[in-house]
């Protein structure tokens, strides 16, 4: 795989929704807000699930892993988004996405964005449908999730996205997703991650997702403690768990796995493809362990997608600083509600005080 | 775009983003249009601003940078995160207040930071604000973006003047500029020439004769210049007798007793008051006047010879109408220089109190290494009111005295490096510390940083304008690297014999004549 052969691929209506939502900004106010870059990471806040399990039941035995070396190409997926700021109508988002494989023992990346939305109560609607028809081919009209959401809606867009473009330009590969094959929203249909998956096995592809925020426990203790160290690398099978608490709720895609693939105090969820066999999904993670790096428990491939989708400050500054010249926006400063009300008993936002944590963005 | 981002006392710090083209030194105009007024602040220090997530950039880059990849970033956003990461803050010092149009220096109150302006006040603008080049004038050089400095004459007329910098940086070069701008006004120089570099002055780099050729003379202690006991006087002899002989008190009332009595018999000359010592019946007087006298007439300073006598007065008329002086003292033994400079400055004080001139400019190159340490209040006191206004020029600003500093019209800062010496200017001098210890250390060769009342206390980095004198100032070095520079057109080595490899004898040599001494031991004044 070249890059040029995944930068074939843009996300065109991305760009030409995008720019179609802030055309109706022009001439607005802008009231940039000091983000909060800790926000970006509660996304995928669904994947959570709390599982508890009875040991007693005897499904928790550590299923021991071994390297695989055979140069699977490995790809991860992973986006991000941010929010700018609000306008006079509504507010402004920013998505970005990156593919990142390893192939060779040489890692690429192709990263698409960002994309700048303006979303209001006039137009959430009709973008979320235009999306949706876009990406998912989904006719039906569903309702927009409140404002605050969209922007997190449209992540999810891009990167199912990004995830059926690897399934189809991949074959034989390792496929690393972020999050869970789990769907109960309407934000990523049954059908669509089906029809990822589908489109991933026909290509000879099987994919992994990794998911970091699973609060796992059995009787009160955390798997991070149940798998010991001396075990790893190796998988704890918890699906019958899931599916017993959670199975008549949530359709899930993958068959969970707790999974320590080195030792560290990190312990993951991992789904795996539910329809290829279950041999094959554990020599898959045992092609993963042979053919990409894993610090701290967790596959480079996809470290590296999550680290060039963020947005850091000074990015959001400069997006904040386009709008506002390209859309001819008068900035204008809103303070913080939590500071005027609770001064320093104001929480996390309130204890910036001097630009050393938040940012002006003003620049 | 620039904004206020802090103001805290004198300290402005300004954000500038998409950075400008701000150095070091420059001056900005913070104009805030609902007061109408200005306020001037000079760039002491430039760094990027403290974008927050930046550190994220850098490791987000770093952990990257070794792989492949493409960005397919439609909106072309890459130009603007690359302006905010260079999003620059520049320290400021404030100078000064501009109320419609004039300066003041009421820096009480605080522009506002939403809606003043700031602007780059371009170097032109500073000069005509800050009005230093009123005529009478001497241009001094250009600023850094080449506009034409020129300072008033009278910031440096009566005033107390200090130049220094580490060696090599141009510290002579400002000081024979000085001279020979005051030269051409008519003003009086002298010069204690420690290295024996001013005394080419009168001459081009190719050797000919500049138009102020004759009016500047060069003497050599000694040599060209010897005085009698009579004109000498009493006072100047126990003056140098004690101060600088260490000759005791009881001693020096001996030796005034034989004077007295020498100018009674109106025999006073070097011979009898060798042979009136010789006759002090007490042995411990007699050997320790005879010590000092022996070594007063080693000197050579001092001659009973009236065909080769002179004196100060013959000379100053001969600069009177604007001149120099230059006092070699090169090669001259620590004691003797002492004692020349001594003499000199006695025998100024005299004139000076007589109306015999109307004042003078000295300049003391090294002055510690001649200057007895009573003598440094002495120049910025009762000297100065006499018409004596010194130049200190030296490349250890801790041999100067620090109320030297402190009472000093005019710095002339060049490069320094070593934290001491930046240390020793900046506690004492009229500008805050940052000032001095940021700027001065990045100072190219031939910049200097001026302070003071030349610059109406608005602190300018200048290059020094070139002098087409031969200025002798250059380190004497044995071998020169042989490049382009140093060959003659046709690329041949530009002296005969041995040229080992790559290395030639120095051109800047001075002339074999210039440094025989035998040439000048008996001549008079050399000009």
């Amino acid at each position: 795989m070249e890059v040029a052969d995944l930068s074939q691929l843009i996300p065109r209506d991305f760009v030409r929704l995008g720019c179609g939502s802030l055309e109706g900004i022009v001439a607005s106010s802008f009231r940039p807000r000091l983000v909060d870059l800790l926000e970006q990471d509660f996304k995928g806040l669904d994947d959570e699930l709390e599982l508890n399990a009875n040991p007693e039941d005897g499904v928790l035995e550590p299923i021991r892993l071994r390297q695989l070396e055979d140069e699977t190409p490995v790809f991860g997926v992973d986006t991000s988004n941010i929010e700018l700021g609000d306008t006079t109508e509504g507010t402004l988002c920013a998505i970005r996405g990156t593919i990142v494989w390893r192939e060779n023992g040489v890692y690429q990346y192709v990263r698409h964005g960002p994309f700048i939305f303006h979303i209001t109560e006039a137009n959430k609607q009709a973008l979320y449908n235009a999306l949706r028809q876009v990406y998912f081919s989904e006719d039906e009209t569903v309702g927009a999730p409140i404002l605050e959401r969209m922007s997190e809606r449209i992540r999810s867009i891009l990167e199912r996205w990004l995830q059926r473009q690897v399934c189809q330009s991949c074959d034989g590969s390792l496929l690393l997703f972020d999050g869970s094959l789990t769907t109960r929203t309407v934000n990523s249909p049954i059908s669509v991650l089906g029809e990822i998956l589908w489109t991933a096995r026909a290509r000879h592809n099987i994919v992994l997702a990794f998911s970091k925020k699973t609060a796992l426990s059995v009787s009160g203790h955390r798997v991070a403690d149940l798998i010991d160290n001396k075990y790893s690398p190796c998988l704890l099978n918890i699906d019958d768990v899931a599916l017993s608490q959670y199975g008549s709720r949530l359709h899930f895609f993958g068959r969970i796995y707790a999974v320590k693939l080195v030792p560290s105090c990190f312990t993951f969820r991992l789904d795996i493809d539910r329809k290829i066999p279950e041999e094959e999904g554990i020599q898959a993670v045992q092609r993963l362990l042979g053919n990409d790096l894993i610090v701290e428990n967790y596959p480079e491939t996809l470290r590296l997608a999550h680290v060039l989708s963020r947005f850091s400050a000074s990015e959001v500054i400069a997006m904040q600083r386009y709008v506002a010249e390209n859309y001819s926006l008068k900035v204008v400063c809103r303070p913080s509600v939590r500071q005027v009300l609770f001064g320093p008993y104001g929480g996390f936002s309130s204890m910036r005080t001097d630009g050393a944590d938040g940012y002006d963005a003003n620049l | 775009m620039m904004q206020i981002y802090k103001i805290d006392g004198n300290n402005v710090e300004v954000v500038s983003c998409p950075p400008e083209d701000v150095r070091k030194g420059d001056y900005l105009m913070i104009e805030d249009a609902s007061t109408d007024k200005g306020l001037i602040v000079q760039v002491v220090n430039t760094g990027y601003a403290n974008v927050p997530g930046i550190l994220e950039d850098i490791l987000r880059e770093s952990s990257t940078r070794r792989i492949e990849g493409k960005d397919l970033d439609v909106l072309s956003m890459k130009p603007f995160v690359d302006m905010i990461k260079d999003a620059k803050v520049f320290n400021c010092k404030i100078r000064r207040t501009l109320v419609k149009g004039k300066l003041s220096y009421d820096i009480s109150w605080t522009p506002s930071r939403s809606t003043s302006r700031i602007v780059k006040l371009p170097d032109e603008e500073l000069l005509r604000i800050a009005a230093i080049d009123r005529n009478p004038s001497i241009t001094f050089g250009t600023s850094k973006s080449g506009a034409e400095v020129s300072i008033n004459l009278s910031s440096i007329d009566g005033k107390l003047n200090i130049i220094t910098g580490k060696k090599g940086t141009g510290k002579s070069h400002l000081s024979k500029l000085l001279i020979l701008s005051l030269i051409s006004h008519g003003g009086v120089c002298i010069v204690f020439d420690i290295n024996g570099e001013y005394t080419n002055l009168g001459y081009t780099e190719s050797n000919d004769k500049t138009p102020l050729h004759n009016k500047i003379l060069i003497l050599y202690p000694g040599r060209n210049f010897k005085v009698t006991l009579q004109y000498a006087g009493l006072g100047v002899l126990l003056n140098i007798a004690s101060s600088v002989l260490d000759l005791p008190a009881t001693s020096a009332w001996e030796v005034r007793r034989i004077w007295n009595t020498l100018v009674e018999n109106g025999s006073l000359s070097l011979k009898r008051l060798g042979e009136a010592i010789d006759r002090i019946p007490n042995n411990y007087v007699r050997d320790a006047v005879l010590r000092r006298y022996e070594s007063l007439v080693s000197t050579g300073l001092f001659t009973d010879n009236v065909s080769e006598a002179t004196t100060l007065e013959d000379y100053i008329v001969k600069v009177k109408n604007g001149g120099a002086l230059v006092i070699n003292l090169r090669e001259l033994p620590p004691s003797f220089r002492q004692i020349v400079v001594e003499f000199m400055l006695s025998k100024l004080c005299s004139l000076l109190d007589q109306w015999v001139m109307q004042a003078i400019f000295l300049f003391a190159e090294e002055a510690h290494l001649y200057l007895r340490e009573t003598y440094w209040e002495d120049i910025i006191t009762r000297m100065r009111h006499l018409g004596i206004f010194t130049t200190f020029i030296t490349n250890q600003p801790d041999s100067i005295n620090e109320s030297i500093y402190r009472q000093a019209d005019n710095i002339f800062l060049f490069n320094f490096t070593n934290e001491n010496d930046l240390a020793t200017v900046s506690k004492a001098t009229m500008v805050d510390v940052e000032t001095i210890n940021v700027i001065a250390k990045e100072l190219p060769p031939q910049h200097c940083l001026v302070l003071g009342k030349a610059v109406n206390d608005f602190p300018l980095i200048i290059k020094v304008k070139p002098l087409h004198v031969k200025t002798m100032g250059q380190t004497r070095l044995f071998f020169t690297r042989l490049n382009s520079e140093n060959k003659d057109p046709d690329g041949q080595c530009y002296n005969e014999g041995y040229c080992p490899n790559n290395f030639v004898p120095n051109k800047n040599l001075p002339p074999i004549e210039d440094r025989e001494w035998d040439k000048v031991k008996h001549s008079q004044v050399s000009v």
